[in-house]
C-alpha cells in the first residue's frame, strides 16, 4: 500500500518499519464478510448513484468518487494519493435499506433452514441426537470432507419433511422451498393443524390473505433474525460459522481499479459491475423511501433482490420480465468461471514477454538440439546479459549497433539500478562507460538456450529447451528427426518460442529439457526423437546389398555425415579386385565409427519389415543374416554386418534399435551426434541421388490386373454362396448370431480380407525401383495397402464398423436392387484410385471419409477433456525420497513406485521390464573378445561367478522364492534377480557337445568355444553391466510422476483409432474400446454400455458341461420353457394355466419343475400371492387372479396372460445373453463363457462357474462384490487391455499410479468434478479445476483456510513449486547474534 | 608364404535359391566343393564377376594379402606392391562374424559378411579349425 503522503499525518520521528524482506503467502484462507466488517474495510459511503458531475469529476459517494481511486489517468486516488499506476484502490461500501439472499448461498440457506426451526431458531433434532451428532462433528480428527459427510447424513433427514414439530418450543415446521423465479424462499405449512386453523380462520369474514397462512414468504429480514438467534452449537452442528453472514446487509463497493472506465472518443463507458452497482444505489434509494407495508416497497424489495443477485451472478433469471437487459453483463461469477474466466485465463495461465511463434519448416543440417531463429526474430527477443571480464569487449560491439542492427541489444541496466534503452539513448557513450557488473539486455545469439514448444502440449517432450541458431529468413528451423515429440509437421505449422531471462532458469532447462535429455519418452521407454521419412528411405536405399561405390564416390559420401572436417578411417574395400568396390553397408559402419579412436561399439540384431521369419533352413531354424531379402539387421562391434536398415532400426516407437542401443550404452551424446550425421548424410545423398513418385509408379502391370481381378472374382464367388446359402436357410449360424448377423460379417470378413489379399500380389508385381514400394518397406511413409488402393483396389469402405448402411428403402443406393447383399451394393469398391471410382464407388468412399473426418473432430475434443481432468486428478503426486509416493496433504498413495521404483522412461526391456538380457548378452559377448587362453566355464563355475557379483553388491543368498518384493538395503528387486539367475542358467548350458568321438575329442575341445559358451570375463562384464545398469535405472525422488502417468495415458489416447469397437474373443460379441471405454474406466461409470463378465468353468474342457452352465446363466422366460399358457374357463372359476415341456427342460439340463416356477412367479414382482398359484403336479400349474371384482377379472386375466411368458424361470435377470468362448491355443480346447451384463455375484454362485477366477470389466460392480483391491486390479487389467488392442504400449506404472489413486480413499474416484473433491484437495485447486464459484461459496462459508501447498495453488500464487527441483530447500544454521549492551541505565536495580 | 586358412574347388550348383533375382546386381550362388565336400552360400557382385550354373571356380581364403604373410594392419593402403590378389580375379574383403554347428554330429557352419555381402560354409569343422571370431579375412577366387 503506499503510504499517505508527508500532508497527511506527520510524526517527530519517522516510525521504524521493521524490513522483513519479500514476504511469502503461507496460506489463505476464506470467510465472509460481516456487515460491520464491511464497513470497516470501506474508505467512502457511496450513495450517489451518478458518476461525474458538470466539470467531469467524479461525484464525492458516487461510484467512481476517487477516495475508492482513481478513475483515469488524470486523476489521483483520494485516499493514498497515488496516481492511476499507482494506487491499487480503496473498498466503499453500500448499506442495503432491506437485506438480501446472496445468490451463491441460497441454497445453502434453504438447507438450513430446513433443519432449523423456523421459530425458535434450534436445530430440529431432539436433544439426544443433538447432542451426538454435535461431538461427532466437533471431533478435532475430523477433516473437510468428513465434516461434509456428515453434514450431509444430518440433513437429509429434513430434506423432504412436510411437517415436523420443534422439539423445544413446539412450533410446527412444514417443508421449505426455493422458489427459483423470484429468489424466494417459501415456507409450506401444509399441514393437518393448520389446515384446521385456516377452516378456523375462513368463518371469519375479515380475514384478508386467503392463502398467507399455508405458504408463507420466508423474506431475508425474517431469515437474517433467525439466523442471528442461532445457537453457536447449532452452528457448529451445522459446519457453519456465522449464518447471518449469508444474508447481504451491506455491499463492499469493489475499488475502481477492478472496474475500470473504458474511455471512448472523450464519451466514458463504464464497467458492468458499476452499472450494476448504479441500479443496486437506485432502487436501494427508492426502498428507503418507501413505508413497510406498500405493495410497492415489496416489490422494490424484490427488484433490489434481483439486482443484487444478478450483480452477483448475471445468469439469474427472474425479476420482472420488461426490466431485463439487452445484452446480459458479466456478473462477479462471469468473471471467475470458465475457461476465459480468471482462474483459468489469468491465474492458472499467464502472458508471457519474451517470446516468439512463426511457421516452422525443417533443416536438417542443423543438429537436433538446434533451433534456427530467424534475425528478425533475435532481434526482438534479449536475453539480460551480465557484464565479465570475459564478454565485455562484445557486449560492447552489441550495445553499439544498437536495438536494429542484428548482434545489438536493446536496454542498459546499470547496476544502480538505473536503466537506458539503447534506442534513444546515445549508444556510443554508454558502451565506452560499460562497467562490470552492469547488466545488458542484448540480442539473442548463437548457442542461447530457448525453450520451443508446440501446441497441444499432450506431454513433457511437446516443450523442450534447444540451442539456438541465429538464420536468415523467416521461419524456425528443426531438424526433422525431432518433428515426432512436438508432433510437427511443415504443412504450415506455427511453434512458440520462449527465452529463459535467468541463469537458473537456463541451467534448470539445459538439465532437465533439452532434447538429448528427452530422448526417450517416459510413457514406455520408446525413443522418441528418431529418424523420419527421407532418412530412412536414403538409408534404406544406401544400405541394400548392390549399392557399391567406388572411391571418390565412396569418399564423397563419407563426407558429407560431418561436412567434411571428420577424421574418417578409409575402411578396406568389401571388393577388393577386380576393382575396388565399397559397399553401402560400410558406410554405416563409418557412420558408427568413423575412426579408431571413436570407442563405440554397437552390437544388435533387429529384424526388419522386410525380413522372411517363414524361410527355413535345414534344420528350422531362422535364416537371420543369411535372410534372403536382406531383412535381419546385425551390427557387431559398430560394423553392419548384414540387413538392409529401415524404421525398425533407425525409427521412433522401438526399444532396440540403433539409437536404442547407442542411447542406453554410450549415452545421450553419441544417440545425438549419430543422428545428426545420418541426417546429414541422408538429407545430401537423397538430394544427389533423387527420389520422386510418377504416374508410372501407379500403373498397374498386366498382371497384376489379371491376378487382381482372379483374386477379388474368388471373393466374389464366396460372397454369393455365402448370400445364396442364407436365402436358402443353410447359413450356419455363428455363435450368438443370428443368420442375418452371420451373413453380414462373414460377408464382411470375407471382403476386408480381399484387399489384403490383392495388396500382397500387388507388393509382389511392383519393381524393386518403385517409389512407394520402397517407401513401405522401409517404413518411410505408407503400407502395403495404401499402395493397393492407388494401384489395384481401394476396397471395402466401412461405416461404423459396418458395410454401408441401406439409406434407402431396403437398399443403400438406388442404383442396386432391393435387398442387395452382394459386394457392390454394400461398398466394396474394386476399382483402384488410378482406374478410378464409379459413381456409387465414389458416393461410399466419401461416405467412410466422413465418417473418419467427424471422428478426429469429435475425438480431439473428448481426449482433450480427458487429459486436463487426469492431470487435475494427478498433478500433486510425486516421488519422495523414501520411494514413496504421495499427494500434497503427504498421505501416501502407493509406499512404492511401480512396486519396483524403477523410472518408466529408462526400461530397456519388454512389458516394462528393467533391462534385456539377450541384448547386453551378445553384447559382452562381442566386445570382450575370447583371448588366448580362452576358457569355457562349466555350469557349476557359471554358478559360483554369479553368486560371487551377486554377493559382491550385498545379494548373497536372499535370492529364495519367498524373497519380498524388494531387498531395501541394496536395492534390487527380487524379480530382478531372479530373472537375472534363470536366464544366466539358461543361455550358458555348454553340455551341448559335451563327449565327442574320442578321435575327434582334441579338435572338438579346440572348436567348441567358437561356437558357444562363455568365459569368465565375458561372464562378469555381462553381470557388472546389468547391476550396475538397473541401479541407474532408479527413479529420482522428486519425480513428478503424477503429471508423468498423466501425459503418457493422455497422449496416446489423442492417437487411437476409430475403431471403438471389437469381437471380445467371439464374433458378434463387442466391447467397447478407444476413447469412449478409457473414458468409461476413468469416469468410474457406474453404467457402462458393454459390461462382460468372464466366467471360468470348474470343467473347461468339457464342451457340452459349459453349454449346461450357459443354460444356467441365461435368463430362461417361462414362455420359452412352457408348452402353453392358456386361460381356462369353468362355469365357477376362470384361471391361467400353465403346462410346461419337460423335453426342452432336460434338453436344456435345466432345473425346473412346477415348484419352482411358482417361487419365480411369486418373485417376479406380479402382484401375486401364494395362494393364488397352484401346483397341479410336476409340470402343471394354475394361476388365479387376484379377485378384486367381477368386472375387472377378465382384463386381470388377459394382463397376466401376456405377463407370465415373461417371467424369468431360471438363470440371471440381469444378464442379456451368454456366448461360449473356445480357446484353441491349448490342446485340448478349453472353454469359458463370456457373459453380457451385470450380475457378478449371481454368476459366481451358479454351479460349474468357478467363482474365484470370474471376473468382470465393470469397475463399480468388482469393488462392491470383490472389494477395492479387485477394483484396482480390475482399473489396471482394463487400461491395458484396451491401450493393447490399439497397439499401443503403455508403462504399466502409470497405469498403476492412476488406479492407486482412484482407490486409494477407499471407494472407487472417478477423475471428474465429484471425484476429484473427495481426493481431499484445497479450494483453490477445486476452484482452478471446475464450477470455481461453487467451490469458492464453499470454501467462504465453511470458514476453510488453505495451505499454498499444491501445484495449482503455488502456480496461482506465484510461488515456486514444491516438486522437482523445488522440493529442497537450503537451510542456514545463524549464530544467534550477541546483541550489543547500550550504556547502563541512570535508574537500575529496583 | 601365407598361410592360406582354407582352400578348395568348387562348382557352382545354382544361382540364387529361390530363383528369383531379388538384386540387380548381386547373386546368391550355391557352391560345393570337389576336395572337402563343403556346400556354400556366397553372395557375388555378378555385375563384375559372372558365374553361371555349372563354372568351377578356385576359392581361397586367407588372413592377408601380404605375400611374405606379414599380419595385416587393419589400414587400407593400397600401392602397386606385390600382392596375393595378383593371381586373383576376384578378391574380397570381410569378416567372420559367426560360427555355429550344423545338420549332422562335426558339422559347422562359417559365416562371414563380405561388407554386406554374405558367405554362408558348411561342412566338416576339422577344416574350420585355423578360423577365429572377428577375424578379418579376404577371399580369392579364380575361375577354373
Amino acid at each position: 500500500m503506499n503510504r499517505p503522503k508527508s500532508d497527511g499525518m506527520t510524526f517527530t520521528k519517522e516510525p521504524y518499519i521493521e524490513d522483513t524482506g519479500a514476504r511469502k503467502i503461507a496460506g489463505i484462507s476464506f470467510s465472509t464478510l460481516s456487515e460491520t466488517e464491511i464497513m470497516k474495510i470501506g474508505e467512502v459511503q457511496v450513495w450517489h448513484a451518478d458518476y461525474y458531475d458538470a466539470f467531469k469529476k467524479p461525484v464525492p459517494g458516487g461510484l467512481l468518487d476517487s477516495r475508492m481511486g482513481a478513475a483515469n489517468k488524470s486523476l489521483s486516488c483520494a485516499t493514498c494519493h497515488g496516481l492511476y499506476a499507482d494506487c491499487q484502490g480503496h473498498y466503499g461500501y453500500l448499506p442495503l435499506a432491506r437485506p438480501v439472499f446472496n445468490v451463491g448461498f441460497l441454497s445453502t440457506i434453504v438447507k438450513i433452514l430446513k433443519c432449523i426451526c423456523k421459530h425458535c431458531a434450534r436445530v430440529l433434532l431432539d436433544e439426544d441426537s443433538r447432542k451426538k451428532s454435535l461431538m461427532k462433528m466437533r471431533n478435532p480428527k475430523l477433516d473437510g470432507l468428513q465434516k461434509m459427510q456428515l453434514l450431509e447424513s444430518i440433513m437429509k433427514k429434513y430434506k423432504s419433511v412436510k411437517a415436523i414439530a420443534c422439539p423445544r418450543c413446539g412450533y410446527i415446521n412444514g417443508s421449505v422451498k426455493h422458489n427459483k423465479s423470484t429468489l424466494s424462499i417459501i415456507h409450506d405449512c401444509d399441514n393437518e393443524v393448520v389446515a384446521e386453523l385456516q377452516s378456523a380462520l375462513s368463518d371469519v369474514n375479515n380475514y384478508r390473505a386467503s392463502s398467507d397462512l399455508t405458504s408463507r414468504v420466508l423474506d431475508p429480514l425474517r431469515v437474517h433474525s433467525l439466523f442471528k438467534k442461532m445457537h453457536v452449537e447449532d452452528c457448529d452442528l451445522l459446519y457453519i460459522e456465522k449464518p447471518e453472514k449469508l444474508i447481504i446487509t451491506n455491499i463492499a463497493v469493489p475499488p475502481i481499479v477492478i472496474r475500470p472506465s473504458v474511455i471512448m472518443d472523450g464519451v466514458s463507458n463504464e464497467n458492468d459491475i458499476t452499472v450494476k452497482l448504479k441500479e443496486i444505489i437506485k432502487v436501494n434509494a427508492c426502498l428507503g423511501q418507501e413505508s413497510g407495508e406498500s405493495s410497492k416497497f415489496q416489490e422494490n424489495w424484490l427488484m433490489l433482490q434481483f439486482h443484487v443477485a444478478q450483480y452477483i451472478n448475471s445468469d439469474v433469471k427472474g425479476g420482472s420480465i420488461y426490466n431485463q437487459p439487452s445484452k446480459p453483463l458479466t456478473g462477479f461469477i462471469q468473471r471467475i468461471k470458465g475457461k476465459q474466466g480468471r482462474f483459468r485465463s489469468n491465474l492458472s495461465g499467464k502472458r508471457a514477454e519474451y517470446t516468439g511463434r512463426t511457421v516452422i519448416s525443417p533443416d536438417p543440417n542443423l543438429k537436433i538440439t538446434e533451433v534456427a531463429i530467424p534475425i528478425h526474430m533475435a532481434r526482438i527477443l534479449t536475453y539480460p546479459e551480465r557484464v565479465t571480464h570475459h564478454n565485455i569487449e562484445k557486449l560492447r560491439q552489441c550495445m553499439r549497433n544498437g536495438p536494429d542492427k542484428y548482434p545489438g541489444a536493446r536496454l542498459l541496466k546499470k547496476s544502480g539500478g538505473t536503466s537506458w534503452n539503447l534506442k534513444l539513448s546515445s549508444r556510443k557513450r554508454l558502451a565506452d562507460e560499460l562497467k562490470f557488473g552492469d547488466i545488458v539486455d542484448r540480442h539473442l545469439e548463437d548457442g542461447d538456450i530457448v525453450l520451443f514448444n508446440r501446441q497441444p502440449s499432450l506431454h513433457r517432450m511437446s516443450m523442450m529447451s534447444h540451442r539456438a541458431r541465429i538464420m536468415p529468413w523467416r521461419t524456425l528451423r528443426f531438424n526433422e528427426s525431432v518433428c515426432n515429440p512436438y508432433n510437427a509437421d511443415f504443412d504450415g505449422d506455427e511453434m512458440n518460442l520462449h527465452v529463459p531471462q535467468t541463469e537458473e532458469a537456463r541451467t534448470e532447462a539445459l538439465l532437465l529439457m533439452t532434447v538429448q535429455n528427452n530422448l526417450c519418452t517416459p510413457k514406455n521407454g520408446e525413443i522418441l526423437v528418431a529418424s523420419t521419412q527421407d532418412f530412412l528411405t536414403s538409408s534404406f536405399l544406401i544400405t541394400r546389398k548392390d549399392t557399391f561405390y567406388d572411391r571418390s564416390a565412396f569418399s564423397l559420401i563419407c563426407s558429407y555425415m560431418g561436412d567434411g572436417m571428420d577424421l574418417i578411417d578409409l575402411p578396406t574395400p568389401a571388393i577388393i579386385k577386380p576393382v575396388e568396390l565399397w559397399s553401402g553397408k560400410q558406410l554405416f559402419s563409418i557412420l558408427l565409427r568413423p575412426h579408431a579412436n571413436v570407442r563405440v561399439y554397437v552390437n544388435l540384431t533387429v529384424k526388419e519389415k522386410i525380413y522372411n521369419a517363414k524361410k527355413r533352413d535345414d534344420r528350422n531354424r531362422e535364416l537371420k543374416t543369411m535372410c534372403l531379402n536382406d531383412g535381419f539387421v546385425y551390427f557387431r562391434n559398430s560394423e553392419l554386418i548384414s540387413g538392409q536398415i529401415g524404421k525398425v532400426t533407425l525409427g521412433n516407437g522401438n526399444k532396440d534399435g540403433l539409437f536404442s542401443v547407442l542411447l542406453r550404452d554410450y549415452k545421450s551424446d553419441a544417440a545425438a551426434s549419430c543422428m545428426n550425421r545420418l541426417a546429414k548424410l541422408s538429407a545430401r545423398w537423397i538430394g544427389n541421388h533423387g527420389f520422386s513418385i510418377g504416374i508410372e509408379d501407379v500403373q498397374p502391370k498386366v498382371i497384376l490386373i489379371h491376378r487382381k481381378n482372379e483374386t477379388i472374382d474368388k471373393g466374389y464367388d464366396v460372397c454369393d454362396r455365402f448370400i445364396e446359402d442364407f436365402h436358402k436357410g443353410k447359413l450356419k449360424l455363428a455363435a450368438g448370431c443370428d443368420a442375418a448377423q452371420t451373413l453380414e460379417s462373414s460377408i464382411f470378413g470375407t471382403l476386408n480380407n480381399l484387399r489384403d489379399a490383392t495388396a500382397q500380389v500387388c507388393m509382389q508385381t511392383l519393381h524393386w525401383r518403385n517409389s512407394p514400394l520402397i517407401m513401405s518397406q522401409c517404413g518411410s511413409k505408407g503400407s502395403p495397402s495404401n499402395i493397393c488402393q492407388m494401384v489395384a483396389c481401394v476396397g471395402q469402405q466401412s461405416v461404423g464398423g459396418c458395410r454401408a448402411a441401406n439409406g434407402f428403402l431396403d437398399r443403400s443406393l438406388p442404383h442396386f436392387p432391393k435387398r442387395a447383399q452382394t459386394p457392390a451394393a454394400k461398398g466394396f469398391v474394386r476399382n483402384s484410385f488410378y482406374s478410378g471410382l464409379s459413381a456409387t464407388e465414389f458416393f461410399f468412399h466419401t461416405m467412410a471419409g466422413r465418417e473418419g473426418l467427424v471422428d478426429t473432430a469429435v475425438k480431439t475434443a473428448d481426449t482433450g477433456y480427458m487429459s486436463r481432468r487426469l492431470m487435475k486428478a494427478l498433478e500433486d503426486l510425486f516421488l519422495h525420497y523414501d520411494y514413496t509416493v504421495r499427494d500434497t496433504n503427504g498421505s501416501i498413495v502407493q509406499f512404492c513406485y511401480g512396486d519396483d521404483g524403477m523410472d518408466p522412461a529408462g526400461m530397456e526391456g519388454e512389458n516394462g521390464k528393467p533391462l534385456n538380457f539377450d541384448r547386453l548378452f551378445l553384447r559382452s559377448k562381442a566386445i570382450c573378445p575370447p583371448d588366448g587362453d580362452h576358457v569355457i566355464l562349466s555350469s557349476s563355475d557359471v554358478r559360483r561367478v554369479l553368486q560371487e557379483k551377486l554377493s559382491e553388491v550385498g545379494m548373497s543368498n536372499s535370492v529364495e522364492k519367498d524373497a519380498s518384493d524388494i531387498m531395501s538395503e541394496v536395492g534390487f528387486s527380487a524379480d530382478f534377480i531372479q530373472s537375472l539367475q534363470s536366464f544366466v542358467e539358461k543361455n550358458t548350458l555348454t553340455e551341448i557337445i559335451t563327449e565327442g568321438d574320442s578321435t575327434n575329442l582334441k579338435n572338438l575341445s579346440n572348436f567348441i568355444p567358437k561356437i558357444s559358451g562363455i568365459s569368465r570375463r565375458q561372464l562378469e562384464v555381462f553381470l557388472d553391466i546389468c547391476l550396475s545398469r538397473y541401479r541407474f535405472k532408479k527413479i529420482e525422488a522428486g519425480t513428478p510422476i503424477g503429471a508423468i502417468g498423466a501425459h503418457s495415458i493422455g497422449e496416446p489416447g489423442t492417437q487411437m483409432t476409430l475403431k471403438t469397437f471389437h469381437f471380445a474373443g467371439v464374433a458378434s460379441m463387442n466391447v467397447t474400446l478407444g476413447v469412449p471405454r478409457i473414458i468409461e474406466i476413468i469416469n468410474g461409470a457406474p453404467n457402462i454400455k458393454t459390461p462382460i463378465i468372464t466366467a471360468i468353468l470348474e470343467r473347461d474342457d468339457n464342451a457340452n458341461i459349459a453349454k449346461v452352465v450357459k443354460g444356467r446363466i441365461e435368463k430362461t422366460n417361462l414362455g420359452q420353457v412352457a408348452k402353453s399358457i392358456q386361460v381356462v374357463y369353468t362355469s365357477r372359476s376362470a384361471a391361467i394355466l400353465i403346462s410346461l415341456d419337460m423335453k426342452i427342460i432336460e434338453d436344456a439340463h435345466l432345473n425346473i419343475d412346477a415348484n419352482t416356477v411358482k417361487q419365480s412367479i411369486l418373485q417376479s414382482g406380479l402382484k401375486l400371492k401364494s395362494e393364488n398359484i397352484k401346483v397341479l403336479d410336476m409340470k402343471k400349474l394354475q394361476v388365479d387372479p387376484r379377485v378384486a371384482s367381477r368386472s375387472e377379472i377378465l382384463f386381470q386375466l388377459n394382463n397376466l396372460k401376456n405377463l407370465l411368458p415373461l417371467v424369468v424361470v431360471k438363470g440371471v435377470k440381469t444378464v442379456e445373453r451368454a456366448v461360449l468362448e473356445i480357446k484353441k491355443e491349448k490342446k485340448p480346447e478349453t472353454y469359458n463363457l463370456l457373459v453380457e451384463g451385470k450380475g457378478l455375484k449371481e454368476v459366481m454362485g451358479i454351479e460349474g462357474v468357478n467363482g474365484h477366477r470370474t471376473v468382470s470389466n465393470h469397475i463399480i460392480e468388482m469393488m462392491n462384490i470383490l472389494g477395492i483391491e479387485a477394483a484396482r486390479y480390475c482399473i489396471i487389467e482394463q487400461i491395458q487391455y484396451t491401450m493393447k488392442s490399439h497397439g499401443m504400449s503403455i508403462d504399466v506404472r502409470h497405469i498403476m499410479l492412476l488406479a492407486d489413486m482412484m482407490t486409494v480413499r477407499g471407494q472407487v474416484l472417478g477423475m471428474t468434478r465429484h471425484g476429484i473433491q473427495k481426493m481431499g484437495r484445497s479450494s483453490l485447486m477445486l476452484a482452478s479445476f471446475e464450477s470455481s464459484t461453487d467451490y469458492l461459496f464453499d470454501a467462504a462459508l465453511r470458514g476453510k483456510g488453505d495451505p499454498i501447498d499444491g501445484v495449482s495453488d503455488c502456480i496461482i500464487m506465484g510461488k515456486p513449486i514444491h516438486i522437482g527441483t523445488g522440493m529442497i530447500e537450503v537451510q542456514q544454521r545463524l549464530e544467534p547474534s550477541v546483541l550489543p549492551r547500550g550504556a547502563n541505565p541512570i535508574l537500575s536495580g529496583v | 608364404m601365407v598361410e592360406s586358412l582354407f582352400e578348395d574347388i568348387f562348382r557352382v550348383e545354382k544361382l540364387n535359391p529361390d530363383d528369383k533375382k531379388l538384386f540387380e546386381k548381386v547373386n546368391r550362388i550355391e557352391a560345393r566343393s570337389e576336395r572337402f565336400d563343403m556346400f556354400m552360400h556366397l553372395d557375388i557382385n555378378s555385375e563384375l564377376y559372372p558365374l553361371k550354373e555349372g563354372q568351377k571356380f578356385f576359392l581361397k581364403v586367407v588372413s592377408t594379402l601380404n605375400p611374405d604373410g606379414t599380419p595385416d594392419t587393419g589400414y587400407y593402403n593400397p600401392g602397386n606392391r606385390q600382392s596375393l590378389a595378383d593371381t586373383f580375379e576376384y578378391v574380397m574383403y570381410g569378416k567372420l562374424y559367426r560360427v555355429t554347428e550344423s545338420t549332422g554330429r562335426e558339422k559347422a557352419e562359417l559365416l562371414i559378411s563380405f561388407g554386406g555381402l554374405l558367405m554362408m560354409m558348411k561342412g566338416d569343422h576339422s577344416h574350420f579349425n585355423k578360423f577365429e571370431l572377428d577375424q578379418r579375412l579376404y577371399l580369392l577366387i579364380r575361375k577354373v
